[in-house]
C-alpha cells in the first residue's frame, strides 16, 4: 500500500501488467455476476403472479340484461372489481364534465379502485357522483374526475359486445389522442358483454 | 484393552484434597468458565462494586466471552449521562429485542391465511393466557420502536456525530430506519381486519406510481402477489415481516453497532477541538468500565422498562382489532399507519409520481449520502446554525404533513355521510358504540333537541351529531336534521339507526341518509366485535 502510494507519488504508472490469473480471477467474478443478476431477475419473474381465465384479472362475460338503463346509478360487479355504467344523453352532457373531455353516450366498465391510492369508491345517489372514502376524490358517471386528490379519470376495462354466434361486434377503443376509454355503445344484436379485466385503460390525467 | 478410557480428574481431586475443598474449588471453575473469566469473588467484587484488582479481571469477559467481545471495556464519563446519547440507540436494540422476542411467541397463535388470520387474533384476544396482553406488548414495543429510531438520527444529526470519521455509521443508521419503518408496516397486515388491509392498501398504492407505468404495476403485483391484497399478499408481508426484514435488520445492526464501537461514542460537540475526534482516546481516569457500571445500570433499564411496557399494556394500552377484513368495502376515513401520515399528507400537495415516489426517494436517498457532502469540520452547534435550522424546520415539515395526512386536511365527503360517521366511525369503534349500553334509551331523539334528552350520556352523543348535520344544509339543502332512533331488538340488543334528513331547495323534495347498527350488551367493540 505505502509502496504503491511512494510509486505513484514518484510519477512511475506502476501498474503491474495482467496476470493469467488476475485475468481469470476477473472472469470468474463477472460470470457470478451475471449469474446472481440472471437469479435476480428469475426471482422477480417467480414472484410475479399470474392469473387465470374467469377470476378477476381474467375476461367476466355478462348477458346483455345485466346492463342498467341509460342514465340510471352505476351496476356493481364485485366478482369483475367494477361498475357498469350506461350513460345517456343526460350523463353525457354532465355540465360538471371537465372541459375538453366530451363524453358521448354508451357502456363503460370502470376499475372500482381510486386511481389516488387504492380505495374502492362507491356512488353517492345524493350528489350522483362517485367519492371515495380515504381521501375523497369524486368522479362522474363517465369517471371523469371532479375533484382530487387523484390527478386523473378513472381507469376502464376493456369490453367486448358479442352477438349470439359469438362474434365480436364492437369494442371499447382508447379515445384518439388520449389514452382515456372511451363509452362503448350497444350494437343491435349483442346478447352478452365481455370484460376483459386484465385489459386495463387509464383515465386521461386531469388538471381539474 | 479397553474400548475407550475415561478419566475424571475430579475424583483424583476428591482423593487429594477431600470432597469439600475439591467441590469448593469445581465451583470456582464452572463460575469462572460461565462468566468467561470471572470466579465467585470477582463476582462479588464486582456487584458490590468494589475496586479491581490488578490487572483487571473484568476485562477478561471482553476478550475471552462472545457475548462481550461486542461491548467496550469503558465508555468516556462524557458520554455516561443521559446528555448527549440520551440512551436512543440502546433503546432501539432493546425494542429490536423485545420485538423478537414478543413476535415469535405470538407466531405460535398465527397461521398467515385470510381464513384463519383474523379468527386468530379473536382466538388470542379472548381465549390464549396472556394472548392479548402479548399483542399489546408487541404492537406497543412497535410504536415505540419507529419513535425511538426516529429520535436516534434526529440526535445524530443534532450532535454532529454523523461527520467523519461516522459516516457509514449514519449510513447503515438510515437503512435500519428503513427497516424498522417496514417492518412495522408489514406488521401492519397481518390481524386481517378492516384497519389492517386498507391502511396497508394506501400505503402499497405508492408502489404503483412508480414509473414508468409498467414498472409501477409489476412491482405491484410482485409486492400484493395480485391486482389486490389477499391470501398471497398476506403471506408475502408475512414473510417480509418474520424472515426477510429481521434478517437485512440483524446484518445492518451488527455493521452499525461494530462501526460505533470501532469509531467510539462521539463525545458532546462542545466537549473537543473543532476538528478532532478523541472519542477513543479516553485518559484513565474519565472511564466508566462497562463492568460493574453500565452492565449493571443495562440491567436496570431492561427490568424497568419490562415493568413499564407491562404495566402499560394491562393498564392503558389495547391494540385496536376492527372487523375483519373485507376486500369490496373500503371504511370511511382510512388512514395509513401515523408513522407514514407525512407521506399522505404530501400527496394530497399534488401528483402521485412526484411527492409519492420521487420526492421521498430524494429525501431518503439525501439522508443516506448526507454525510458525506455535508463535510463541514465543525460539530458545535454555532457553527452550525443552517443544519440545526434545517433540522428544526424538517420536524416542523413532519408535523404538519403529518396532520395534512390525517382525514381532518382536505378530505370532503359528503356531509350526510360525516355527520353520521361522528357517532358512528368506519375505522375505529367512536363514541356511539363504546357509550354505555344501558344508558341507551328506547325512543326516537331529534339530534337539535339534544338539551331535553334524557341523560347526559345521550346528549352528548345528540350534541355532537347535531353539530354536524348542521353542516348538510349548503347552498342546494337546507332544513337538515339529525334523528337517532333505538329500539329494543333482542335480548340485550339494541338496534339504532342514524338518519339525516334534509329539503333539497332545487325541487324542495326531501332527502335521506341514514345508517344502523346493532349493540350487543357485552360486545367488545374494540376488540374485533361486531360490526
Amino acid at each position: 500500500m505505502t509502496e504503491a502510494l511512494a510509486e505513484s507519488q514518484a510519477g512511475s504508472p506502476a501498474s503491474p501488467p495482467l496476470s493469467r490469473r488476475e485475468f481469470l480471477n476477473y472472469l470468474w467474478g463477472t460470470s457470478l455476476v451475471i449469474y446472481l443478476a440472471g437469479s435476480a431477475g428469475a426471482l422477480l419473474f417467480f414472484a410475479l403472479p399470474r392469473f387465470e381465465e374467469g377470476e378477476f384479472g381474467g375476461v367476466i362475460t355478462l348477458p346483455v340484461e345485466q346492463v342498467p338503463p341509460p342514465d340510471s346509478p352505476p351496476a356493481e360487479f364485485a366478482a369483475g372489481r367494477f361498475w357498469l355504467v350506461n350513460l345517456g344523453q343526460q350523463a353525457a352532457a354532465d355540465p360538471r364534465q371537465p372541459e375538453g373531455l366530451a363524453e358521448t353516450p354508451g357502456v363503460k366498465a370502470l376499475y372500482k379502485v381510486c386511481v389516488h391510492l387504492g380505495c374502492l369508491y362507491r356512488w353517492e345517489p345524493t350528489g350522483e357522483r362517485f367519492e371515495c372514502p380515504c381521501h375523497g376524490s369524486k368522479y362522474l358517471l363517465a369517471g371523469a374526475k371532479i375533484d382530487g386528490p387523484a390527478t386523473r379519470n378513472l381507469d376502464v376495462f376493456v369490453i367486448e359486445a358479442v352477438d349470439a354466434e359469438g362474434n365480436v361486434l364492437a369494442q371499447t377503443e382508447p379515445t384518439e389522442g388520449s389514452r382515456q376509454g372511451s363509452s362503448l355503445p350497444i350494437p343491435p344484436g349483442t346478447v352478452a358483454l365481455r370484460v376483459n379485466t386484465g385489459a386495463k385503460i387509464q383515465g386521461a390525467s386531469s388538471s381539474v | 484393552m479397553a474400548i475407550f478410557r475415561m478419566h475424571i480428574p475430579f475424583l483424583d481431586e476428591v482423593k487429594a484434597k477431600g470432597l469439600r475443598q475439591a467441590g469448593r474449588a469445581k465451583a470456582d471453575d464452572i463460575v469462572t468458565r460461565v462468566t468467561a473469566g470471572l470466579n465467585p469473588s470477582d463476582v462479588r467484587g464486582l456487584l458490590r462494586d468494589d475496586a479491581p484488582g490488578r490487572p483487571n479481571p473484568r476485562l477478561t469477559p471482553h476478550a475471552e466471552g462472545f457475548w462481550l467481545h461486542m461491548r467496550p471495556t469503558y465508555y468516556h464519563t462524557l458520554v455516561d449521562g443521559l446528555y448527549p446519547t440520551f440512551r436512543l440507540g440502546w433503546l432501539a436494540t432493546f425494542f429490536f429485542v423485545f420485538e423478537i422476542i414478543t413476535g415469535v411467541i405470538l407466531m405460535v397463535y398465527y397461521t398467515p391465511s385470510p381464513n384463519a388470520a383474523f379468527e386468530n387474533m379473536l382466538n388470542l384476544l379472548g381465549n390464549v393466557f396472556l394472548g392479548s396482553t402479548l399483542r399489546d406488548l408487541h404492537k406497543l414495543g412497535a410504536e415505540a420502536m419507529v419513535l425511538v429510531v426516529a429520535l436516534h438520527m434526529l440526535r445524530t444529526f443534532v450532535t454532529g456525530s454523523y461527520k467523519k470519521p461516522r459516516q457509514f455509521t449514519w449510513a447503515t443508521g438510515i437503512i435500519l430506519l428503513g427497516v424498522t419503518l417496514f417492518l412495522s408496516f408489514s406488521g401492519y397486515l397481518l390481524p386481517w381486519d378492516q384497519l389492517s388491509l386498507w391502511a396497508v392498501t394506501i400505503g402499497a398504492s405508492m408502489v404503483e406510481a412508480f414509473p414508468p407505468e409498467v414498472v409501477g404495476q409489476t412491482m405491484n403485483l410482485i409486492v400484493r402477489g395480485g391486482p389486490e391484497f389477499n391470501a398471497d399478499g398476506l403471506l408475502r408481508f408475512y414473510l417480509l415481516h418474520v424472515v426477510l426484514l429481521p434478517f437485512i435488520g440483524l446484518i445492518a445492526f451488527g455493521v452499525h453497532y461494530y462501526k460505533v464501537i470501532h469509531h467510539g461514542h462521539s463525545l458532546p460537540p462542545g466537549s473537543e477541538k473543532v476538528g478532532e475526534d478523541t472519542a477513543k482516546r479516553v485518559p484513565m481516569d474519565s472511564r466508566v468500565y462497562f463492568m460493574p457500571k453500565i452492565i449493571t445500570r443495562e440491567l436496570f433499564y431492561i427490568v424497568a422498562l419490562m415493568f413499564l411496557f407491562l404495566a402499560a399494556a394491562t393498564f392503558f394500552y389495547e391494540a385496536p382489532l376492527e372487523v375483519k377484513a373485507d376486500s369490496l368495502i373500503t371504511p370511511l376515513h382510512t388512514t395509513a399507519p401515523w408513522y407514514f401520515l407525512w407521506l399522505q399528507g404530501m400527496l394530497k400537495l399534488g401528483d402521485k409520481v412526484i411527492w409519492g415516489v420521487i420526492v421521498p426517494t430524494v429525501l431518503i436517498g439525501l439522508l443516506l449520502v448526507l454525510p458525506y457532502f455535508e463535510v463541514g469540520p465543525s460539530r458545535r452547534y454555532g457553527d452550525r446554525r443552517l443544519g440545526l435550522s434545517l433540522a428544526a424546520l424538517s420536524v416542523a415539515a413532519i408535523a404538519v404533513l403529518s396532520f395534512m395526512g390525517t382525514p381532518w386536511y382536505g378530505v370532503s365527503t359528503s356531509a350526510e355521510q360525516e355527520a353520521v360517521a361522528t357517532l358512528l366511525p368506519q375505522t375505529h369503534p367512536g363514541p356511539l358504540r363504546e357509550a354505555e349500553w344501558e344508558a341507551l334509551q328506547l325512543g326516537s331523539f331529534t339530534a337539535s333537541e339534544y338539551a331535553s334528552a334524557p341523560n347526559a350520556e345521550m346528549a352528548a352523543l345528540l350534541e355532537s351529531f347535531h353539530e354536524e348535520v348542521e353542516r348538510v344544509n349548503d347552498e342546494a339543502r337546507s332544513e337538515a336534521e339529525g334523528v337517532m332512533v333505538i329500539e329494543d331488538w333482542q335480548t340485550d340488543l339494541k338496534k339504532v339507526t342514524l338518519r339525516v334528513i334534509w329539503t333539497n331547495l332545487v325541487d324542495g323534495s326531501p332527502g335521506e341518509y341514514s345508517q344502523v347498527v346493532f349493540l350487543h350488551r357485552q360486545a367488545a367493540y374494540d376488540r374485533g366485535g361486531g360490526s
